[in-house]
Parts: structure tokens; C-alpha cells; sequence
């Protein structure tokens, strides 16, 4: 009970989240039809949630230890703090997109379900980066797909709403299970849930490397889902193009970068040996993790590049693009080094604000025309000049072209995976970055050089709307040009407990 | 005021500009107001970089504050070094004393600018343009090293090819703009591989890290010669900018631009950052790249001075005597009158923006009459342009109790010492004619607009004096021209505070051996009255404080006599200057043609290239097709193979790459199947492959 008490004060964020989930709630059954000021109490929260985020940065410690054991079932570090704050402050954007999205408007009488189980997500998200524990890890997987299954579906008004949500209801159920099934026979073998204690046995004792080897894949079976690496990723584009926008764009993102959070962590806590000096790191010799790596990475991004190209719904198109970033984020951890590490912690935060920004262009122009077809995006550079220039940087941004944050994203991982000597594999992962250009510039042709055979009216947004797209403009060309606060905060935040 | 708010302060000085610069470009065309907003931001950038000047001036006078953060840090990279770029500014007293110069002759010109370019129909886009230029400026002036340095000199480069092509509808305009550029493009090469010289050499830009690191004897390449090569290279910059023989040429054309943006960057400011970047790298010019640089200053001193005597258009005597006047500095660089250089700088920055506004003055009263044998008599006219103008022109020409005549005389003093010292006694020579020749050549303007009877009666009569806002920052600048701001004994710069304490010679990084003789310090020699040691530097200071009296009396009679000679000519016509050049055919021509450098470029560089270009085609045209037609029969029937080879293995190459990006796009969304089970059946299949691969 103690250790209870005592640990309550690491995880304030997710206490300040519960609160505000609750008071969501409470306020949404009093005002009634009344949805006015859900949206005001939801910002209010998430910025209460992000100062106690920030507050928790540099706490390094267990928290909720059994009575026996050093290790506890979360680890509190700036490593979680930081995918913690990336969640955030997605968060933020999201509802910030939500307040003008259509669609959402449109199911106004569910505004109050839709932000609880944002809620729902982010708390799972939250304790998803920091668990220490495989129970922790299936509970907050869990919690976290739940809330995104009905987030899917909110809307509820098109016949593809409900088939994304009950694919990935399917789908993540299957998921779900085989990676139970992993944990079962890793807790069998081992008699333990706790990966830093599982760790200390696959460094000191005989295990089979078959019973690792399946254990892991199955495991990853679950992670993979998340963060849709392929062939775990089938759900994506279907889902994707089914959900709303809204959550479209923070399925691509948060959820992304919690399952890659808990990959990483996986990764560097379960299955280490030990770490170099020049901070590269030597996993167990049970199961080749590197290779099994290399291949799902490859196989990830080049599916997720080939497949774009015929793409001609955009959020469709955004949701192969996202599968070939996950493929790119991938490389970093292959690179298995902290460099690598750091790699993708920088490659996130810019992934979160370009990818963020291109759905949200891709939501105000749906809001207008009401379609997502490349072809209604035809000689849309005439009438809506600002959000059409905006795609673009965004777009050319995804590519990773220079003067564009993108680029420094895929530098840091293309150094990365150099200094670990995979020239190869990064040369791969060039071209793959080469195909990407061809579709996302063919959005650009649709756009500028092709004209509308019909009329098409001028498209406005309001000020609120021009102010916030400028905001994740900003970042996606300053951090480009200068981007030594980002590294330099992202090298002060690799610091996972226990290295 | 601590060393942090000074920063701060020249930051806000650098960005205001930029400010004025945006929101004039992107509001200018709604708002028509908006060119007083850039106005009183130039009047608030001057403000403070005059507090700027004062701090730094009485209370930092011997430190530099540097400022500087770090832009980019990629580590270290495979087979690279680990590149680290730092940016930031840095403030000595030489910056400030340049700020404060740029944002007093940037505030006059642009009050005088609200007058002359009235009516215009881009007139807000005009102010815009003025406010990049000043932020462009300012950045040379305050970076610490030399990316910045570079990344700020395509910017002045940039709005000086913007404003000569202001008028862009005339043809003129936009030939000189593009000459503009790309001469000053051939120059920026060679400052480019300077820069990147020194970079792989000390894998930084920064200016205290390269002279720290000369100094410790690492030179480029390993060599004095190396060291000398990075000099000269970086010289090449300062030649394309400051218009240094033998890339001259554009400054003249880019007087096609507004007048008061030749007062701003093509006499004061912008011209002169080239020798503002010699002054810069001081330290790090061996003794053979500085003899180099004495020596295309002294030409660029002597031949533009030539070509002035002759010209008929106002504009373009002043931008030949802007030359002239530039080559005076870099030969004071390069004859290591260090101070001297900067103080001519100042002062003439302020003396010729006075001139060009002065000329500006009367263009626009002569409704853009510029040929100065249709003035004549305006001085009745405009009596206040006049005096002006004859203030200005007085400090050009280096008469005592001027301006001109303090800092000039310096470097006279100064090449006459270093002929002393070294035996090079042409460049003195060279200072002392050049002398002659500018007080002749702007008499010979003065009498010409101003004196006489006027040659064209109508343009006569509908002339009249500029309003205010034209006439105040003349009055200005005039006032800048007298010796009492600089130095309160009229005969003697050094009693003034800007050369006794604020502008020192800095210490040399570059090696004893690769120095000039004098400017050694190891080697002592005894001073034969004293008897005391003193070292060579010393020498030379003592060598130009002997200088000094016999130069002063010299340059002063010497330009007395120029404008003696301009008044026998011009105004009591004791000789006919036609028939002067009647017989001295071949000299007048020669100056008059400017020296044909424009035909020898033409004839040389420019018909080169298109010569080259016609010489290529026409072997393609007659050679190849020779050969080709001449195999004709062999062709043939090779092409018809070639034809298949290509369109089935080359072009099947390509379209097959294409085909097969798109055939595995296809091949993966097979996958896509919509149905929920066969993912989940993929899924599982794939772990067991998985597990058969890794078991």
C-alpha cells in the first residue's frame, strides 16, 4: 500500500488525465444537448496534462515496485516523458483540428463520447511508453485500441465508418490475442512479467532460443499493429480512409508513436546484452532481432511506397505514406545504437507536425468539397492558394526534401544507420525515398499544373484556421534551416531508465 | 548597459530593417501609406545604433563582445570531419562605428527617396527594397564569420540587382542589373573558394577561431603560399563588390538605378563592404596578398580617375570617382594603413552619398536631365543643392577643413611611409595624381552644372530648388564633411578620438616569414636618435607621422592646383578644353571610352562565349553531319538496328523500371482485399514464415 502511495506522484499526467476525463464526462451529462464548452474543457485539461508532463521531466525512477523486487511495473524517465509530450500536444492539435472539422460537427450530439475516449487513448498511450511490466503493456495496448475502435466509427453516418471500425475491432482483437499468446509463453518460461527481470534472465540463463524466437515475433505481432509495419499493417488504409480525419491523422500519429515508444523500450530494456561506449548496443544472441528488424523494416517502407503510387484517395495515400515512415522510423532503431535512438525521437517530432499538417489540409479542403479524390484536387492552386502552397511544404516535407524539417528527419536516420555501418540498407531506404517523390509530387501536379474542368468556387478558411496551419507551417521550415534545439533536446531525452 | 543588452541592441538593429522590409513588400500595395512605417523604423534603427555607438564607444572601448550560438551540429560524420557551424555577431568598434554610418546615410536617403521617387507608381515596393538592402548591409557588417558573411553578400548583391532594375521597363535598367549580377558573380566565386579554403582547412567559419588558428601557425594547405592564395581569393569577393579594377565595370551602368540608390549603395554602403570585408581579414593577408592588393587598388584608383575627366553625364563622373575613391582604401589596405582605410571609408561614405544626392537633387529638378553639358547656371537656381554640393565635393577633392582631406591625406601618409619602408614608391605617386585628378575632374563638374550660362533655357526656367525633405539630408551630409566631427585640429587626424583610441591596427595572425618587412615583430632594430628598441610596426607609424606634413602640404597644393586647372578650363576658358582634346587625340578618346573595357569584355569574354558556342555548333553542324552524312549508307542500316536497339532494350529499360515500380504497387495492393479474414490469414502466414526464417 505504501509502495502504492508513494508512487502516486509519477504519474501525475495520468492522474491530471483521469480528472479531466471524468470532469469531460460529468460536464457533458449536466449541459445536455449543450456541447458548447466541451471542447474548451478538453484544451483545458490537455494543457493541465502537459504541465505536468513537463513538470516530470528528468524524474528517473520506478514507480509501483512489489515489495521484493528493485524493478517496478513503470519506469519513469525522459524517454517517456518525451513521447508523453509528443501525445500531447498531438492531442492538442487534433482537437484544435476537431473544433472545425466537418464531419465531427456533424455528430455533434456524440462531441462528449468522442473526446472521453480521446481521453480513453491518451491515458493507454501514456502508460504505454512508460511500462515496465508485459501485464502493464497488454493493459494499456488494450485500452488504447478499445477507445481507437470506437473513435473509428464515432461518426457513425457513412456505410465506411462503420466497416473501418469493425475491421479494426477484427482485426486488433487477432492482434491482440497472438500477442498474449507471446506474453504467456515468455511468463511461462521465464516466471516473470517484468521485462527488466526477464532481461536478467536471457543474460544469465540457458533459455531456448526457439521459445525466445516465438515469443518475440508474437510480441511484435502486437506492436507491429500499432505502429503498422508490414505484414502487420493490413488494417491501415482501409481504417484510415474509413475513420474520421480527425482521428485519421492522430492514429498516424500518437498512436504511432506510442507503439514505437513501447518498441524501443521493448527493444533496449528485454533484449540487450550490453552497450559500447560509443553507445551502440549488443543485443542477446538468442534471436537475430537485427535481421528480423532489417527485414520487416524494408518490407514495410517499400510496401508502403509501391502501394502509394496508385493511390487517388489522399487520406488513402496519406495512410501508405505513413506505413513507409514507419518503415523509415524503423531504420533508427536498426541502427541500434543511442545515435539511432536519437534518430528517431528527432524524426518523430517532425513526422508528428508535417504529417499532422498535410491531414489537416486535407480535412479544410474536405470540409469544402466534401471529397478526398485526387481528382476533385484539380486546379485547386487558383482558389485556395494558401492551403494548396501549405500541401505542398508539407508534402515536399514527407518527401524529405531540403530546406524542409523532413530532410533533417531522414539525415539524423540515414547517419545513424551509416555510423553503424548498414550502408546498404540505408541505400535501399534512398531509393525508396526516391518512388516516395513520384506520388506525393503527383498531388502537387493535380493541384497546380492540371485544370478543373468545372468551375470550382474559391475556397476560404477563417482566421483561427489560417493561424493554426501557419503554426505546424513554421516548424516544418525552421527545422529545416535550424534544428540544434530539437537535437539537442531529443540527445537529452534518450535517457531510458535503467541505461 | 551590460554586454548582453548590447547585443541585444545591435540584434534589434539588424532585424528592425527586415521588419520594415516584410511588412512594407507584403502590405505595400493596399496600404499607401505604409513607406513612413519603414521610415520610422530606419529613424529608430538609427536612434539606437546611435546609443549602440555611444555605449560600446566610451564604455567597452577595447573589448569585443562576441555573440554566437551554434546553427549546426551534425556530429561526426562517416569519412567527413565533424561539422559544427556556429553563427553570431560580433561588436568591435569598427561595427559600430559602420552601423551607425549605414543607418545615418540608409535614414537620409530614404527621407530624401519620399521626395525624388514621388509618384511613382511602386513607390512602397521602392521603400521595401531600401529595407532588405539596410538589413542585408548591417548583417555584413555584424557577423563574426564568414558563411554570414557570404550568406549577406548575396543579399546586398540581391537588392542592389532589385533596385538598379527598379525601372526594369527600360532596357538599360535591366542590362545593368544583370551586369550587375554576374560581374559581381565572377568576383563571388573566388570568395567562395576562399571561404571554403579556409574551411576545410580550419573546419570553422568563424573569424577569431581562423585568425587564433593562423596564428598558431596552421596554414591552408601547409604553405605561406596557401595563406596567400586564401587571401587573394577572398580579395576576389572585395573586387566584384567594391568594383575594383578589373571588375569595374558594372559599377558605372548601375547608375542606371534611382539616384538616391546610387547615394546609398553604389557610393556609400555597399560598395565599400568589400573593403569593410579587407578589413575584416586583415589579420589573416600575408605580405604577397596584400602587395597584390595595393596594387589593384592603385589601379582602380588611377585608371577611373582618367576616365572622369572626360564624362559628360553627372552620374557617371561621380560613380568613376566612387571608384577611384574605393581603390584609395583597398591601396590603403594593402599598403597597411589600416585605420586610414576605415576612416576614409566613413568619411567618404558620407561626403559621396552628399554628392550623389546633391546630383540627384538637380536630375530631378532638371526632370531627369543627367548630361551635364545641357546644365549650367543652376547655381542661381538652387542655391542651397550648390553650397551642398560644393561642401561635398570640397571634401572629395581633400581641401583642408574638410573630411576628405583628414582621412585622404592618412593615406597618402600612409602608401608614402610604406614607400619609404619598402621602395615601392609608385603607389604614393599614384595617390598623389589621383589626387590632382579628382579635385580637377569635380570642379570640372561643379563649373559645368553650376557655373556658367545655361545651356538649356527651358529646362532652365522650369528648375527650382527640392523640398525639404530632399534638401535637409544634403544640408546633413555636408555638415558630415566638415573635420570637426572627426577630429577637432583641421590639419591632424590622429588628435580625433576615432583614430587615437578607437581604431587600432589589429594584431597580424599571419607568420613573421610570410609578413611585410615592417610589419615584423620579432626583428628589432635601434632607433639611431633614441637609442631605444622599437619594433618595425612602430617604424611604420613613425614613418607616417614623418609622412604626414610634407603629404599634407603636397595633396593640399596638389589639389588646389586640380581645381586651378578646372577653373582655367571651365570657367574663364583661358584654354578651350575641345581643343585640348583635339590634340591630345588618342588620350581623350581613350579616357573618354573608359579605357574600352567594356568593348575588350565584349570583344573578349562575351563574343568568346558566343564565339565558343558558334564553334561548337558549327562542328556539330559541318564535322559531325559530315561524318554522319558521309556514312550515310552505313547509317542507315546501323540506325535501323540502333532504332529496334533502342526502342526495345533502351526504352524498354526505362518503361520496364517504370512497369515494375508499378507492377509490385499493383502486386501489393492485391493484398488489399477489403476483407478482414484473409488480413488476418496474411498475418498469421507470415509469422509462421517469419518463425521458419528466425527459429
Amino acid at each position: 500500500m505504501d509502495q502504492i502511495l508513494n508512487s502516486l506522484h509519477y504519474i501525475k499526467p495520468e492522474i491530471s488525465a483521469a480528472i479531466a476525463l471524468s470532469v469531460l464526462v460529468i460536464i457533458d451529462l449536466i449541459m445536455g444537448k449543450n456541447k458548447k464548452y466541451l471542447s474548451i474543457v478538453m484544451i483545458l485539461g490537455l494543457l493541465a496534462t502537459t504541465y505536468f508532463i513537463i513538470e516530470q521531466f528528468g524524474n528517473s525512477s520506478f514507480a509501483f515496485n512489489s515489495d521484493s523486487s528493485k524493478f517496478g511495473l513503470l519506469a519513469v524517465d525522459s524517454f517517456g516523458s518525451f513521447f508523453k509530450l509528443l501525445i500531447i500536444l498531438s492531442s492538442l492539435i487534433v482537437v484544435l483540428f476537431s473544433i472545425t472539422s466537418y464531419e465531427i460537427k456533424k455528430a455533434k450530439e456524440r462531441l462528449g463520447e468522442y473526446y472521453s475516449l480521446i481521453w480513453g487513448m491518451i491515458i493507454g498511450m501514456f502508460f504505454l511508453v512508460m511500462s515496465a511490466d508485459l501485464i502493464v503493456i497488454y493493459l494499456a495496448l488494450e485500452l488504447l485500441s478499445l477507445s481507437s475502435y470506437v473513435l473509428a466509427g464515432i461518426t457513425k453516418d457513412t456505410l465506411r465508418n462503420s466497416e473501418a471500425s469493425l475491421k479494426y475491432v477484427i482485426y486488433g482483437g487477432v492482434s491482440s490475442g497472438i500477442m498474449l499468446f507471446g506474453i504467456s509463453i515468455l511468463f511461462g518460461n521465464t516466471g516473470t512479467t517484468n521485462i527488466y527481470e526477464i532481461n536478467a534472465l536471457f543474460q544469465t540463463q540457458q533459455l531456448q532460443g526457439l521459445v525466445v524466437t516465438l515469443s518475440a515475433l508474437l510480441i511484435f505481432a502486437g506492436i507491429g499493429f500499432k505502429i503498422s509495419a508490414a505484414p502487420f499493417h493490413f488494417w491501415t488504409p482501409d481504417v484510415y480512409e474509413g475513420a474520421p480525419i480527425t482521428i485519421t491523422a492522430y492514429l498516424s500519429v500518437a498512436s504511432k508513436a506510442a507503439g514505437f515508444a513501447l518498441l524501443l523500450r521493448f527493444t533496449k530494456v528485454t533484449l540487450i546484452d550490453s552497450i559500447n561506449t560509443d553507445g551502440s548496443w549488443n543485443l542477446i544472441s538468442l534471436i537475430d532481432w537485427k535481421t528480423f528488424l532489417i527485414i520487416i523494416s524494408i518490407l514495410t517502407m517499400t510496401l508502403g511506397n509501391f502501394a502509394a503510387l496508385w493511390q487517388n484517395n489522399l487520406k488513402r495515400l496519406l495512410a501508405y505514406s505513413s506505413i513507409a515512415h514507419a518503415g523509415y522510423i524503423l531504420l533508427g532503431l536498426i541502427a541500434l545504437s543511442n545515435e539511432g535512438l536519437m534518430a528517431v525521437m528527432i524524426y518523430f517530432v517532425i513526422y508528428a507536425i508535417m504529417n499532422l499538417g498535410a491531414f489537416f489540409v486535407v480535412m479544410l479542403i474536405a470540409n469544402k468539397t466534401g471529397s478526398e479524390e485526387l481528382d476533385d484536387y484539380r486546379g485547386l492552386g487558383k482558389v485556395a492558394p494558401l492551403l494548396t502552397v501549405s500541401l505542398a511544404i508539407f508534402l515536399i516535407s514527407l518527401t524529405g526534401l531540403p530546406p524542409t524539417a523532413g530532410f533533417i528527419a531522414k539525415l539524423y536516420i540515414f547517419l545513424a544507420l551509416i555510423n553503424s555501418k548498414m550502408i546498404i540498407v540505408a541505400f535501399i531506404a534512398l531509393l525508396n525515398t526516391v518512388v516516395s517523390l513520384y506520388y506525393y509530387v503527383r498531388v502537387l501536379k493535380y493541384m497546380f499544373l492540371d485544370k478543373s474542368e468545372k468551375e470550382i468556387a474559391p475556397i476560404k478558411i477563417n482566421f483561427a484556421n489560417s493561424i493554426l496551419l501557419i503554426v505546424l507551417l513554421i516548424p516544418t521550415i525552421l527545422l529545416g534551416i535550424y534544428f540544434t534545439p530539437l537535437v539537442e533536446f531529443a540527445k537529452n531525452s534518450i535517457a531510458l531508465l535503467g541505461f | 548597459m551590460t554586454e548582453s543588452v548590447l547585443i541585444k541592441l545591435a540584434l534589434l538593429i539588424l532585424f528592425l530593417p527586415l521588419i520594415g522590409f516584410i511588412v512594407t513588400l507584403l502590405f505595400g500595395k493596399r496600404i499607401k501609406w505604409l513607406y513612413w512605417f519603414e521610415n520610422s523604423i530606419l529613424i529608430l534603427a538609427f536612434l539606437l545604433s546611435a546609443v549602440l555607438a555611444y555605449f560600446k564607444l566610451t564604455h567597452f572601448t577595447d573589448q569585443t563582445l562576441i555573440s554566437e550560438f551554434e546553427w549546426i551540429n551534425l556530429g561526426s560524420i562517416p569519412f567527413v570531419k565533424s561539422i559544427i557551424i556556429d553563427l553570431g555577431i560580433m561588436l568591435d568598434n569598427i561595427t559600430v562605428l559602420m552601423i551607425l554610418t549605414v543607418n545615418i546615410v540608409s535614414l537620409l536617403v530614404h527621407i530624401f527617396s519620399v521626395g525624388y521617387m514621388k509618384g511613382d507608381k511602386r513607390y512602397n515596393r521602392y521603400f521595401s527594397y531600401l529595407g532588405i538592402f539596410t538589413f542585408s548591409m548591417l548583417g555584413i557588417v555584424l557577423t563574426h564569420n564568414l558563411l554570414m558573411m557570404y550568406v549577406f553578400w548575396e543579399l546586398v548583391g540581391l537588392s542592389s540587382y532589385l533596385l538598379i532594375g527598379f525601372w526594369y521597363e527600360k532596357k538599360t535598367a535591366s542590362d545593368a542589373a544583370k551586369k550587375a549580377f554576374i560581374v559581381n558573380r565572377i568576383g563571388d566565386i573566388g570568395m567562395f573558394l576562399g571561404i571554403l579554403t579556409l574551411f576545410l582547412t580550419y573546419n570553422t567559419f568563424s573569424f577569431d577561431k581562423i585568425f587564433y588558428q593562423i596564428s598558431t601557425g596552421n596554414l591552408p594547405f601547409g604553405t605561406e603560399f596557401g595563406l596567400t592564395v586564401a587571401g587573394v581569393l577572398l580579395f576576389c569577393g572585395a573586387i566584384g563588390k567594391s568594383a575594383q579594377f578589373p571588375l569595374h565595370v558594372w559599377l558605372p551602368d548601375a547608375m542606371e538605378g534611382p539616384t538616391p540608390v546610387s547615394a546609398l549603395i553604389h557610393a556609400a554602403t555597399m560598395v565599400a563592404a568589400g573593403v569593410y570585408f579587407m578589413i575584416r581579414v586583415f589579420p589573416i593577408l600575408s605580405g604577397d596578398a596584400l602587395l597584390v592588393i595595393a596594387t589593384i587598388g592603385a589601379l582602380s584608383a588611377f585608371i577611373p580617375a582618367t576616365i572622369a575627366v572626360t564624362q559628360n553625364d553627372i552620374k557617371k563622373v561621380l560613380a568613376y570617382s566612387t571608384i577611384s575613391q574605393l581603390g584609395y582604401m583597398i591601396m590603403a589596405i594593402g599598403v597597411g594603413a589600416y585605420t586610414f582605410a576605415f576612416f576614409h571609408l566613413v568619411t567618404h561614405a558620407f561626403f559621396k552619398a552628399g554628392l550623389f544626392l546633391g546630383s540627384g537633387s538637380v536630375i530631378h529638378s532638371m526632370h531627369h536631365e543627367q548630361d551635364m553639358t545641357k546644365m549650367g547656371g543652376l547655381r542661381k537656381k538652387m542655391p542651397l543643392t550648390y553650397i551642398t554640393f560644393l561642401v561635398a565635393s570640397l571634401a572629395l577633392s581633400g581641401i583642408p577643413f574638410t573630411s576628405g582631406f583628414l582621412s585622404k591625406d592618412g593615406i597618402l601618409a600612409g602608401t608614402f611611409a610604406f614607400g619609404s619602408l619598402t621602395g615601392y614608391w609608385y603607389f604614393a605617386a599614384v595617390g598623389f595624381i589621383v589626387a590632382f585628378l579628382t579635385a580637377f575632374y569635380m570642379f570640372r563638374a561643379i563649373i559645368m552644372t553650376f557655373h556658367g550660362k545655361p545651356k538649356n533655357k527651358e529646362k532652365f526656367e522650369h528648375a527650382k530648388e527640392s523640398s525639404f525633405v530632399m534638401a535637409m539630408p544634403l544640408v546633413v551630409l555636408s555638415a558630415l564633411s566638415l573635420f570637426f566631427w572627426y577630429s577637432l585640429n583641421p590639419f591632424n587626424p590622429n588628435e580625433g578620438k576615432l583614430l587615437s583610441s578607437w581604431i587600432k591596427t589589429p594584431e597580424i595572425s599571419v607568420p613573421q616569414s610570410a609578413r611585410y618587412e615592417f610589419m615584423k615583430t620579432d626583428d628589432k632594430i635601434i632607433n639611431k636618435e633614441n637609442l631605444e628598441e622599437v619594433t618595425y610596426s612602430n617604424s611604420y607609424t613613425e614613418a607616417i607621422h614623418h609622412a604626414h606634413y610634407p603629404t599634407l602640404f603636397t595633396s593640399a597644393s596638389l589639389a588646389l592646383l586640380g581645381i586651378l586647372f578646372a577653373f582655367i578650363f571651365y570657367q574663364w576658358k583661358v584654354f578651350d578644353p575641345n581643343k585640348f582634346a583635339e590634340k591630345l587625340k588618342p588620350i581623350y578618346l581613350l579616357s573618354f571610352n573608359k579605357w574600352y573595357f567594356d568593348e575588350i569584355y565584349y570583344a573578349s569574354f562575351v563574343a568568346g562565349t558566343i564565339g565558343l558556342s558558334k564553334i561548337i555548333s558549327m562542328f556539330d553542324n559541318k564535322f559531325i553531319d559530315g561524318i554522319v552524312n558521309g556514312s550515310a549508307l552505313f547509317t542507315k542500316n546501323f540506325s535501323a538496328f540502333t532504332g529496334k536497339f533502342d526502342n526495345v532494350v533502351v526504352d524498354g529499360l526505362v518503361n520496364m523500371m517504370a512497369y515494375i515500380s508499378g507492377m509490385f504497387g499493383l502486386f501489393f495492393r492485391r493484398f488489399q482485399t477489403g476483407k478482414v479474414q484473409t488480413y488476418i490469414l496474411f498475418v498469421v502466414f507470415s509469422l509462421i514464415i517469419l518463425l521458419y526464417i528466425f527459429r
